[in-house]
């Protein structure tokens, strides 16, 4: 899972041109792999190829896309996040305790409850980074600790009830539809655009790249990466919380249960978009790529009638062809 | 997704590996010592302790609940109910009784649920040669009964989910009319229940030739999950799903709610009775649900364990019906919701913990 890049690539290639080929080549892999499953999928089955499809597609892909956008910006770091089941439950749950206390819909003071759950998936995030910093602990372990002891936390203030959002206007993120695409699918986009800001055009974004890249390099620059690392888990956590809104706003209920499989899909979703494990390679446009691959996959299996059974098995092989097409194995040394 | 399932039959395998290995050798010794007549003087004070896989779950939940009803109703605080959380590790579930068996010296009325069959055997012994007493629920091998154990392994109760499921099916297939088609979508697909309840769609299937069972899949028991697999269906059969036959309430709310995205309205029939899906039931969103009455169960199996246990009854004289059996199922229909809702739901029942068999649902039978 972690490879050691080479600072210089002792391969080059003998004929120039046939490296910027390469190069260009593995940069757009993903959404190759993403055109051919649909052209697959739409040979198979003509209906996957329909508009009202996609925005099924849509709806599923838009809250694990922020809560794959927020683990992005740790893993460009180096580090990983395994707090998001955690994260995204509490969020859920107390966005919705507040959500009832306020009110109960969002034309009352009702909406403070969607910063509140930000401000709290920030928080998570903000312990997170200074578990992580301060005592020294792999983020690997911080995050998938603070993971079981948000579940924990989600269970103890519900007593394993579940909470129903049923104010209209919270559910038109679901039902309400422009151009035939959910309000939800908008939001998302709009977070992938602020999101892309962020990485692109803040100190912020250019030090999660420069801790990613090399980490010791960075820290001799005189950047605090302390304090990059920590940023970066806050807005992880920030992400999650949008991402736990959007599932909320899908089924219109919030539970223990909401942060179940958004690790495993968005950590999928993040390398299959090309975002390497190992930092400082990928961003916010091939996590949108890979959550888009994922959940065509996922739509797709069932649309053209796969037997259960055989879609894990199917979604396991295509995250490993995914990844081989997308990864740039000349300039990992080795992988370990 | 993958690796929880993986890990799981890893562990799985690994167990049934050491079991075969341990039976070989300890079976032959043990089954000197066991017997009927083995089962010393009453306990006074019995430590009460329920068995489980979490409390996220809130189906775990209710049947928590029902334990910590039963032994408030002795005029304890519910504190005093041990909980042994074994988070789906069998491992975890026999060295969590084995640790409090030590711990209690034997002075125990246990109520558990192995987590999957082939540990109830392990547990049940470990509980025989303590000298504790032990009710079983859900899990257990077929060949493993309370009566080959004396008064100690006190009782065993589960729920067939096939007879249930048929006649919500049934429900579901004359409200389209006789004809159409219909999805089911399922629990995790090697479950126990999850087979059982689309079987009960398929006895009741032949009796609809003008019905077709367009799709059937794994939705694992999931709100999330159920909501993408019903889009999915939604592209892959449009108009011709005219009725949905849900495994379990979560998953039926992700299938409304998916339905809700499309503005679509189509019979939706579920399975467990909770309180959410009752209310659904009412409002006429789902056409039926059933009820296990969790509640009951949960605390019946600790009352039986704490009951035989003190020494009120004697499990060895009672009959094999009272040793093995089917829970209550009570189907909730639009009609009687409220009245359910308000009989059981809003005021949870003050039940008589010594009935121990009234609302049970007869013998266990095995296929």
């Amino acid at each position: 899972m972690v490879a050691v890049r080479t600072t210089n690539s002792p391969t080059l290639p003998d004929n120039p041109r046939h490296g910027i080929v390469l190069e260009a080549l593995v940069k757009w892999a993903p959404l190759l792999v993403l055109l051919v499953l649909i052209a697959f999928f739409a040979l198979m089955e003509p209906r996957f190829l329909s508009i009202r499809n996609f925005a099924r597609i849509g709806i599923s892909s838009s809250p694990a896309l922020m809560v794959a956008i927020g683990v992005t910006f740790v893993i460009l770091m180096g580090s990983i996040d395994l707090s998001m089941e955690g994260t995204v439950s509490v969020s859920a749950v107390l966005f919705a305790f507040a959500f009832l206390a306020l009110g109960g819909t969002l034309a009352s003071l009702a909406w403070l409850a969607l910063p509140v759950a930000l401000i709290v998936g920030a928080i998570i995030g903000f312990i997170n980074g200074l578990i992580h910093i301060r005592l020294r602990i792999p983020s690997f372990m911080a995050s998938l600790a603070m993971g079981f002891v948000g579940t924990g936390f989600a269970l103890l203030i519900t007593g394993g009830d579940r909470i129903r959002i049923e104010d209209e206007l919270f559910r038109s993120l679901l039902t309400v539809r422009w151009f035939n695409f959910p309000i939800m699918c908008y939001v998302a986009m709009a977070l992938v655009l602020v999101a892309w800001f962020i990485q692109s055009r803040t100190k912020l974004g250019r030090n999660f790249y420069a801790v990613g890249g090399g980490e010791e390099l960075a820290h001799a620059s005189g950047l605090n990466v302390g304090r990059v690392r920590i940023m970066g888990f806050m807005l992880a956590g920030a992400f999650y919380a949008v991402g736990a809104l959007l599932a909320v706003g899908r089924i219109g209920i919030a539970e223990t249960a909401t942060g179940n499989n958004f690790m495993f899909v968005s950590i999928t979703s993040v390398v299959v978009g090309g975002t390497a494990l190992w930092g400082g390679i990928g961003g916010i446009w091939n996590t949108v790529v890979g959550v888009l691959i994922v959940n065509v996959i996922n739509n797709g299996m069932v649309v053209i009638g796969l037997p259960g059974f055989i879609q894990d098995g199917v979604l396991g092989l295509l995250v490993i062809v995914a990844v081989f097409l997308s990864t740039d194995r000349k300039s990992v040394s080795f992988v370990k | 997704m993958f690796i929880k399932k993986y890990i799981e039959q890893e562990t799985i395998n690994r167990r049934d590996l050491l079991l075969a290995s341990a039976c070989g050798l300890g079976g032959v010794a043990a089954a000197g010592l066991l017997g009927p007549g083995m089962a010393r003087a009453a306990i006074q004070d019995p430590t009460i302790a329920w068995s489980y896989r979490n409390r996220t779950n809130p189906y775990w939940n209710e049947i928590v609940s029902g334990g910590e009803a039963f032994v408030e109703s002795l005029g304890m605080s519910k504190d005093a109910l041990v909980h042994l959380i074994n988070e789906g590790s069998s491992e975890k579930s026999l060295a969590d009784v084995k640790a409090l068996l030590a711990k209690t010296n034997g002075d125990l009325a246990l109520a558990i649920d192995t987590n999957d069959a082939p540990n109830a055997r392990p547990v049940v012994e470990a509980c025989v040669d303590a000298g504790a007493y032990v009710s079983t629920l859900w899990n257990k091998t077929d060949d493993l009964h309370p009566w080959d154990f004396g008064d100690n392994y006190v009782s065993h109760m589960s729920w067939s989910d096939e007879g249930p499921a048929e006649q919500t099916a049934r429900i579901l297939l004359e409200a389209i009319g006789g004809k159409g088609g219909v999805v089911h979508l399922g629990g995790i697909a090697s479950n126990n229940p999850a087979i059982e309840r689309l079987n009960g769609l398929k006895n009741a299937l032949k009796d609809y030739p003008d019905v077709e069972l367009l799709d059937a899949q794994p939705a694992d028991w999931d709100t999330q999950k159920a909501n993408q697999v019903m889009s999915s269906f939604l592209t892959r059969y449009g108009d011709e799903i005219t009725g949905v036959h849900c495994a379990n309430d979560t998953i039926g709310y992700g299938v409304l709610e998916a339905l809700r995205a499309e503005g679509i309205s189509i019979p939706i029939v579920a399975y467990d009775g909770n309180p959410q899906a009752v209310e659904l039931v009412a409002k006429g969103e789902f056409l039926v649900t059933v009820f296990t009455n969790p509640h009951w169960g949960g605390g019946i199996t600790a009352s039986l364990a704490y009951h035989a246990a003190t020494g009120a009854f004697r499990p060895s004289e009672e009959p094999h019906e009272h040793r093995e059996f089917y829970g209550p199922t009570i189907m909730i229909t639009p009609e009687d919701a409220l009245e359910f809702k308000a009989n059981y739901l809003d005021s949870v029942p003050t039940y008589d913990w010594t009935d121990f068999w009234g609302p049970s649902n007869g013998q266990i039978k095995y296929k």
